[in-house]
């Protein structure tokens, strides 16, 4: 997939990144970019891999093969270089009950240096916690614990943010404004966002490119051309051929479908590939204009299977 | 990156923030006092128990109470993050983990000796209430020891005898991350060890000398020169001290290497 984040530096890289517990592969050769000032959705179905390959970013569990760099710096070998410049949630956001969502922050805030009173009363106001945080974290909500998931990520003003399912627990409202926040964020910080979901409405509304990944495999990397803050849906043609695997090499992206193959193209381009596929002595059936929310597509590539 | 005693200072609010830490030191505190004055009121005018008879039987018993309390914060020390799933907030940040083992089980041996200290304060100054400073049935001298110097040498002992279970326990909530094993069996081990020397006696078997139970209680040397199997109080040392060593060693091999999948 050739595109423009080959000139950039991408902010995390994985290369190659296998999992394997005993003689279960959990993901399996998984190779991505991730581009700076984006905010980067990781789609898959329950089970697909997505926590464990973050987990894997984070270093809370060992890469059986393969490497991923954080800024530059391999979490293997200098894990205290690379996650300086992450901020995470790894699954729910789980806190000291005991102590108030304040001295939580705290707790993490002694660990970097630099994090002022003023930069965590700073993200508390960012995250909406300001009425609660003094409060014992036993008496939090699941949505209010998530919030305070998201403000322990911020704290040190990290190059990448990495959530893991952040939208899980909190309400219409709530969700508005993360996705306000991580955009704000992205804008104004230059932060670079990876958030895993498997609420394909919701990535569409607040993701720049999404990777898809399906038992431990990387399917497909997209770009949503956004205008403003929605997304406009990925218009796609369907080119009804007798031999789908042909066309898929001779055109060189696409996904193929029942009986045919799915192409990202515009106008002018569909005449073109016709041609191509013509002359390449494909039987062209019937071209059909396809216009589908990234669910659509979704569930189309990953559907029909179980979770697995 | 950071200030390393902000790591412990991190931990020891963790331990000292929570109710169940200030319920055990209040316990402690209330059985170390309470004892000199059971002693005395128990006791008839003619056979009067002196300040040090007093504090020593207080010392004995609450050290009992001291152990355990000891290895249940041993036990949460790393368990607990892995129940309250914590851990993965924990370890994302830029410390190696061997810095945070070791923030915790420094933070282990503060409360340690902070329990250590209540028990004393508390012991001492209720037997000193409680005893009207009479000297007592022993006398003067226990084994050329002075009393006092006597009671220090017995609270230096059960500290090691703490120390060693606390390890223990640490070792196990680092390895198994279940504390509720660690407790178990740390304190198992602290129960049976009397019973484990009976049956495989050290004077009967010669690789009964290299067991940790024969020596946990070093108290014997300060009265005699050979302990248990005919033991010198520097191979009690040595063997302790290899004990204690691998218990270290095994916790920070397993805690740096392994999967964190809570
Ligand atoms: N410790 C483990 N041992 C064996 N298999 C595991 C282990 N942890 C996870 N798995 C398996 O790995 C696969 C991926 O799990 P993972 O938690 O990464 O999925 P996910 O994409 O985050 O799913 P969800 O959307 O439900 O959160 C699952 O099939 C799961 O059963
Ligand atoms: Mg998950």
């Amino acid at each position: 997939m050739p595109n423009t984040a080959e000139v950039v530096k991408p902010v995390a890289s994985l290369m190659g990144v296998t999992k394997r517990i005993g003689s279960k592969t959990l993901i399996s050769d998984l190779t991505l970019d991730i581009p700076p000032g984006q905010i980067f959705g990781f789609l898959g179905p329950n089970g697909a891999g997505k926590t464990t390959t973050i987990r894997m970013m984070v270093g809370l569990i060992s890469i059986s093969r393969g490497d991923i760099l954080i800024c530059g710096r391999s979490i293997k070998d200098h894990f205290e270089e690379a996650i300086a410049n992450v901020g995470a949630i790894v699954e729910n956001p789980e806190m000291y009950k005991f102590l108030t969502g304040y001295q939580n922050l705290r707790q993490y805030a002694r660990m970097v240096p630099g994090v002022t009173k003023e930069r965590i009363n700073e993200v508390v106001e960012l995250v909406g916690l300001s009425q609660r945080i003094n409060d014992r974290v036993k008496t939090y909500s699941l949505g209010m614990r998530q919030r305070l998931g998201v403000a322990q990520a911020l704290l040190h003003r990290p190059k990448l943010l990495i959530l893991d399912e952040p939208t899980n627990g909190l309400d219409p409202q709530g969700i508005r404004e993360l996705r306000d926040y991580l955009r704000k964020l992205c804008q104004t910080e230059g932060t670079t966002v990876f958030v895993s979901s498997h609420l394909l409405s919701e990535m569409e509304l607040m993701c720049d490119s999404v990777a898809i990944i399906q038992n431990g495999r990387l399917i497909d990397v997209k770009q949503l051309k956004t205008v403003g803050d929605a997304a406009v849906p990925v218009s796609q043609t369907f080119f009804e051929v007798d031999n789908p695997e042909a066309a898929l090499a001779q055109i060189g992206q696409g996904v193929i479908m029942e009986g045919g193959l799915a192409v990202d193209a515009v106008r002018e381009e569909i005449a073109e590939l016709n041609a191509k596929l013509v002359a390449a002595g494909i039987k062209v059936y019937s071209i059909k204009a396809m216009s589908r929310s990234l669910e659509d597509q979704f569930l189309e590539i990953t559907g029909g299977e179980g979770i697995g | 990156m950071g200030e390393f005693a902000s790591l412990i200072h991190n931990e020891n609010i963790k331990i000292f923030r929570r109710l169940r830490t200030w319920i055990m030191l209040v316990l402690l505190a209330l059985m170390s006092a309470l004892f000199p004055a059971l002693i005395h009121f128990t006791t008839n005018g003619s056979n009067v128990v002196g300040l040090w008879d007093s504090f020593r039987t207080t010392v004995t018993i609450a050290f009992f109470l001291n152990t355990i309390f000891t290895a249940l914060v041993a036990a949460d020390s790393v368990a607990g993050e892995f129940t309250w799933g914590t851990i993965k907030l924990l370890l994302i940040r830029p410390w190696s983990r061997s810095k945070i083992l070791l923030s915790k089980y420094i933070s282990l041996v503060i409360f340690s000796l902070v329990s250590t200290g209540v028990l004393i304060l508390f012991g001492y100054g209720s037997a000193f209430i409680f005893s009207s400073g009479a000297a007592g049935i022993s006398g003067d001298m226990v084994m050329g020891w002075g009393q006092g110097e006597y009671v220090f040498m017995l609270i230096l002992c059960s500290y090691i005898e703490l120390f060693l279970t606390a390890a223990i326990a640490f070792m196990i909530s680092s390895v198994f991350r279940s504390s509720g094993l660690a407790i178990v069996l740390s304190l198992s081990i602290m129960f049976t060890k009397d019973i484990f020397i009976a049956i495989f006696n050290p004077d009967r078997y010669e690789w009964a000398n290299y067991l940790i139970f024969a020596h946990m209680n070093l108290s014997n040397y300060v009265v005699s020169d050979t302990g248990p199997g005919g033991a010198t109080l520097g191979f009690a040392i040595a063997v302790l001290a290899v004990y204690y060593v691998v218990f270290m060693a095994v916790s920070w091999i397993v805690f740096r290497k392994r999967d964190v999948a809570a």
